[in-house]
């Protein structure tokens, strides 16, 4: 079942175009990873994806169901969002009993299940014992942790993370990431995560995106890795090297003497 | 001390700044938090070139500067997306104009010079019936916003693009908050006056986010902050005769000073006592 689509989307900020022909189509209980180098306009993606952006030419669509037959519901973590609103005077458990307030839950009593499920997740993300803390009191990695749970209170069926793990230290990301993980094998959530973070998330993803202005590389994290060991002798390849167009990766790897 | 309360203008008076201090404070908790702190004052100026306009075309002052305020609310928004990468601009460019304007319109009424600086200074004397009733009205407005839609003023301010992505419409809400700001600016000037108006919004805010823990306490903090500052304020002002406005915002540094020391005492405590704690425990 596809869930959203990207198709033939062109966007840019002023005269300079950041994307190109981009089609993406993003299926249910994914994992994938979205990569591409620095201003490839992976977070403008999002953006588009999300309709905080509307793209200049192209479509956007995303599919009015999710699922289990219900509206699609979306999730989203911005980079760097709790560390950006550190001075925000909200607790834990407010700032992920937030994530129900969407547009039909303005006024009256939240239901009972739904206040329920703020625990749930809070134990999930293993940060119940935190609830009463100020989140300007927590560490980097645990304030992503409770932005992530403020976005699965709502049970998004297509949950959209950008750089979660920016500034986390190894054993926070590698928890961080088996959370979502468990999210998309267990709950059968689709997950489009920004990372640059490749050795860490390859083995969990299912698919990898490439993004340099479109999409260079659509594939499975596997095929992304026979590409790159098959012209490298243990050398960290750049990662034009894996783009599927012929016609830019020879020329700049050969510039850079690494093909 | 209760005497002085026999005067029908210091009835008004503390009626009209018990009405500002429920209402003053909480919008001044959402504009520090949405990091527009700049706003009331910006507002403010503003204002005092619709008090003008009201002072030279004979129309009720109040009434002038809340469609200053409105207008400049407007526009303060609307600058604020034209110059994304520098938004404090709007703030800036508005000031300037309003406070120009002011002084441009006030120049072709040099009779009315000694009202204007009533405005300026805030007056006890200043609060009539009619301002009275509009305020009330600001305040049940403020209210009923904040009953409906405190939930969804908290997602976007706490961040704009996930309020957008939950279904929130933020421009819309973000515009109506932003009049909302306006009209409290326009209402309170009679007493604060338009140069200290915006401290009225912005001291309590600060002092309560010292000091709380939630988002809920912070507001309540703010708002009885606003309250003690404004009653002390006024009664003070009386008993010295001494202008309102300026009173009120130094009794509001007063406590922001004295929260600073606590808070600074009580944490310096706390590090010793883990100190002792932790050589105890080696």
């Amino acid at each position: 079942m596809k869930l959203a689509e990207i198709r033939d989307v062109v966007f840019g900020y002023g005269q300079t175009p950041v994307l190109d022909r981009l089609n993406v189509q993003i299926g249910t209980s994914e994992f994938i990873g979205l990569t591409g180098p620095n201003g490839a306009a992976k977070t403008t993606t999002l953006k588009l994806l999300l309709g905080l952006l509307q793209p200049q030419r192209g479509r956007v669509e995303l599919n009015p169901t999710g699922p289990k037959g219900k509206p699609l519901v979306l999730g989203y973590v911005p980079q760097n969002i709790a560390s950006f609103n550190a001075g925000f005077p909200s607790t834990v458990y407010e700032l992920v009993r937030s994530g129900l307030y969407t547009r039909k839950r303005w006024f009256g009593l939240l239901p009972a299940a739904e206040v329920a499920r703020v625990e749930q997740v809070l134990k999930q993300v293993g940060m119940w014992e935190f609830r009463k803390r100020k989140i300007g009191e927590l560490s980097g990695g645990q304030k992503q942790r409770v932005c992530l749970a403020r976005a699965l209170v709502l049970e998004p069926d297509l949950l959209v993370l950008d750089e979660p793990t920016t500034g986390m230290d190894v054993e926070a990301r590698s928890s961080f990431y088996d959370l979502i993980t468990h999210q998309v094998q267990h709950h059968g959530r689709t997950v489009l995560m920004v990372t640059h973070d490749l050795e860490e998330t390859l083995p969990r993803l299912t698919r990898l995106l490439v993004l340099d202005k479109r999409i260079r590389f659509d594939g499975s994290p596997q095929e992304f890795q026979e590409r790159m060991d098959l012209r490298t002798n243990n050398v960290t390849l750049p990662l034009y090297c894996c783009y599927d167009d012929e016609e830019t990766k020879p020329r700049a790897a050969v510039q850079e003497g690494v093909l | 001390m209760f005497e002085m309360l026999q005067y029908g203008f210091l009835q008004n008076a503390f009626l009209a700044g018990i009405l500002i201090a429920l209402v003053a404070p909480v919008i001044g908790v959402y504009l520090v938090l949405r990091r527009q702190s700049l706003m009331a004052d910006t507002l403010s100026h503003v204002s005092l070139a619709g008090v003008a306009v009201g002072a030279l075309i004979g129309v009720y002052p109040m009434v002038t500067a809340m469609v200053a305020a409105l207008i400049g609310a407007i526009l303060v928004d609307t600058l604020r997306r034209s110059f994304k990468a520098y938004s404090e601009l709007s703030i800036a460019i508005l000031m300037s104009g309003g406070l120009a304007s002011a002084v441009v319109l006030m120049s072709f009424n040099k009779g009315a010079s000694r009202g204007f600086t009533s405005y300026l200074f805030g007056s006890i004397i200043a609060v009539s019936q009619t301002d009275l009733l509009i305020m009330a009205g600001v305040v049940v407005l403020c209210a009923l916003f904040f009953w409906f839609f405190w939930r969804p003023m908290y997602v976007l301010t706490f961040d704009e693009e996930t309020a957008q992505v939950s279904g929130i419409p933020a421009r819309t809400l973000s515009l109506a908050f932003s009049l909302l700001a306006g009209l409290v600016v326009a209402t309170a000037m009679p007493i604060v006056g338009v140069l200290l108006v915006s401290s009225l919004m912005v001291l309590p805010a600060a002092i309560s986010l010292r000091i709380s823990r939630g988002f809920t306490m912070t507001i309540w903090i703010a708002v009885l902050t606003g309250l003690v500052s404004v009653l002390g304020g006024l009664t003070a002002s009386y008993q010295l005769d001494i202008p309102p406005g300026g009173t009120i915002v130094l009794l509001l540094l007063v406590i922001l000073v004295v929260v600073l020391l606590v808070k600074r005492l009580f944490s310096r405590a706390g590090a010793a006592s883990a100190g002792t704690e932790r050589e105890l425990a080696n």
